[in-house]
């Protein structure tokens, strides 16, 4: 089977081990070996990989604000492309998303804002 | 039977909800201003919704993508921004338009002042997509629409001149006031041909997890259901044109609206008035704010769906929740829903190619949609229509502002 990374990976839908939306592909990274050819590695998830591809500064000023949500945060969020595998209409990738930094702006509204209106 | 079933309520719904503020008040304008003359600028506007809407139908149901989740996919970061962006401030003013709507039918029955009324009728929508599901707010806000078909009932009781309107089913140049009655065409296209109604649409079959079992009924229902609906807004017009053009009133006002209904049956016709009014605007607004939150929340892959509580979904949640609040401030702070209603469906069909083009691409793609791609009519009538609304738009708009004719 032929993939092509920018039309059948970058921008596409990932869903988690359970069928949760997992947010879309938004950066892939390849290594650059010495002497062979490079080779592709991790896909990126997440508002940092999101705005640096629309702005290289809006990208810095953005991952400056999610390091002070904690530790291991203000870095792009990144899979190994062996945790991925291709299942139509999307990309299923084999981790719980509620257990990754994905999550952490939803679980953030979720406790501070959502579950305090009557009804959710 | 059931699949019949629902064919018949997707027809019931389409008719029920294909009228609102925007529909209603530039129909009305082209009967007050040019009588029957402008009748060919709604039926195009209904060929095109109705065209739209069987390709987004088709396209979920074959893909199992939405729109926006599949321009994402498609054409990368980038350019998808670009028509969401513009989709967005577009439909902003529309929602607010809508909020306008349902204030003013309050203000109608009332007599208070409709800014007083913008926070209970978004806080009224809101608590339909937060308390509510798909199906209360596809149906059953779609059937109590029902009532709309009083103006179909209006216009034969008024006795139209079917010679007259026959011949406005056919394009004509203007016979007064060109730039106005330009304005006046490309605002009715806008209203009829409401992006946000194919997102929504396109949505909506992915909640209710169609397959390519459900190409005829879709067929059928964006055909009769959008057929039936384009014919409450001929109705619109004709009323207007047997109401406001042998008085010589000119809709400046929303306040002159009621008319419509309370000419020919007085009273009970000014309450089927305000409660057509309210109850199609009150969809109208649901149906834009969740149509929006659909296409940021599948533009950026997060969980949505209208039958999820808001905790499983709470970024999706709260973006129909901001989007109301922001388009119920503009009526708050007293901008008159009338200018901006007609001032924001001009603005809907300069929107079009932008927002439209892309589809027509996807529309066309193997890829997504296999052997049920687009045929080359459905794709020349959407490209011509949308390209030349486009122009239009963009030149009269100006003009309509200036008032020059």
């Amino acid at each position: 089977m032929q993939l092509l990374l920018v039309r059948d990976v970058l921008d596409n839908q990932l869903v988690d081990a359970s069928g949760k939306n997992a947010g879309k592909v938004d950066g892939i990274i390849l290594e650059l070996r010495e002497g062979q050819p490079p080779c592709v590695r991790y896909v990126e998830v997440g508002p940092i990989t999101l705005t640096r591809r629309l702005n290289r500064r809006l990208g810095r000023w953005f991952a400056r604000l999610d390091a002070r949500f904690g530790s291991g945060r203000g870095v792009p969020i990144r899979f190994p492309l062996t945790r991925i595998t291709f299942e139509e209409p999307s990309l299923r990738i084999d981790v719980l998303v509620e257990h990754t930094p994905i999550m952490a702006l939803e679980q953030w509204l979720r406790r501070t804002i959502v579950r305090r209106i009557p009804g959710s | 039977m059931k699949r019949w079933f629902g064919v018949a309520l997707g027809i019931v719904t389409s008719i029920g909800g294909f009228l609102e503020i925007g529909s209603i008040t530039t129909a009305a304008q082209a009967g007050a201003d040019y009588r029957y003359q402008l009748a060919w600028s709604i039926v195009l506007g209904t060929i095109c919704i109705a065209l739209l809407i069987e390709m987004s139908g088709r396209f979920a149901a074959v893909s199992k993508h939405t729109i926006a989740d599949a321009m994402r996919e498609r054409f990368g970061l980038h350019f998808f921004m670009v028509p969401l962006v513009l989709v967005f401030f577009v439909s902003l003013l529309v929602l607010a338009a809508e909020i306008g709507g349902v204030a003013v039918s309050i203000e109608l029955v009332t007599g208070i002042h409709y800014p007083l009324w913008a926070l209970p009728a978004a806080l009224l929508a809101w608590a339909l997509l937060w308390y509510g599901t798909f199906s209360i707010i596809e149906n059953g806000i779609s059937l109590l629409g029902l009532v709309t078909v009083s103006f179909a009932v209006a216009a034969v009781h008024l006795g139209p001149d079917w010679h007259a309107l026959a011949s406005g089913l056919a394009p004509s140049l203007p016979s007064k006031e060109p730039a106005h009655y330009w304005f006046i065409a490309v605002s009715v296209l806008g209203a009829s041909v409401s992006p946000y109604l194919f997102y929504f649409y396109s949505s909506g079959a992915i909640e209710e997890k169609w397959d390519v079992t459900h190409l005829g009924p879709n067929r059928v229902i964006a055909a009769i259901g959008m057929g039936f609906g384009g014919f409450l807004s001929v109705a619109v017009l004709v009323v207007a044109a047997l109401v406001f053009a042998p008085r010589g009133i000119k809709v400046e006002e929303y306040t002159q609206l009621p008319l419509l209904l309370s000419a020919p049956w007085g009273r009970v016709g000014f309450g089927l008035f305000a409660g057509s009014l309210f109850i199609t605007c009150l969809g109208a607004t649901a149906e834009i704010a969740l149509a929006l939150a659909y296409k940021i929340a599948q533009g950026f892959g997060w969980n949505w769906g209208e039958d999820l509580g808001p905790s499983d979904d709470a970024r999706f949640s709260l973006t129909y929740t901001l989007i109301l609040l922001v388009s119920m401030l503009l009526v708050l702070v007293g901008i008159d829903p009338l200018k901006l209603t007609t001032l924001s469906m001009a603005l809907t069909a300069a929107s079009l190619p932008v927002a439209i083009l892309p589809f027509l691409i996807l529309m066309n793609d193997s890829k997504y949609l296999g052997e049920h791609t687009n045929g080359w009519l459905g794709n020349l009538a959407i490209l011509v229509i949308s390209v030349l609304s486009g122009i239009v738009a963009v030149v009269s708009i100006p003009l309509e502002i200036i008032g020059g004719s």
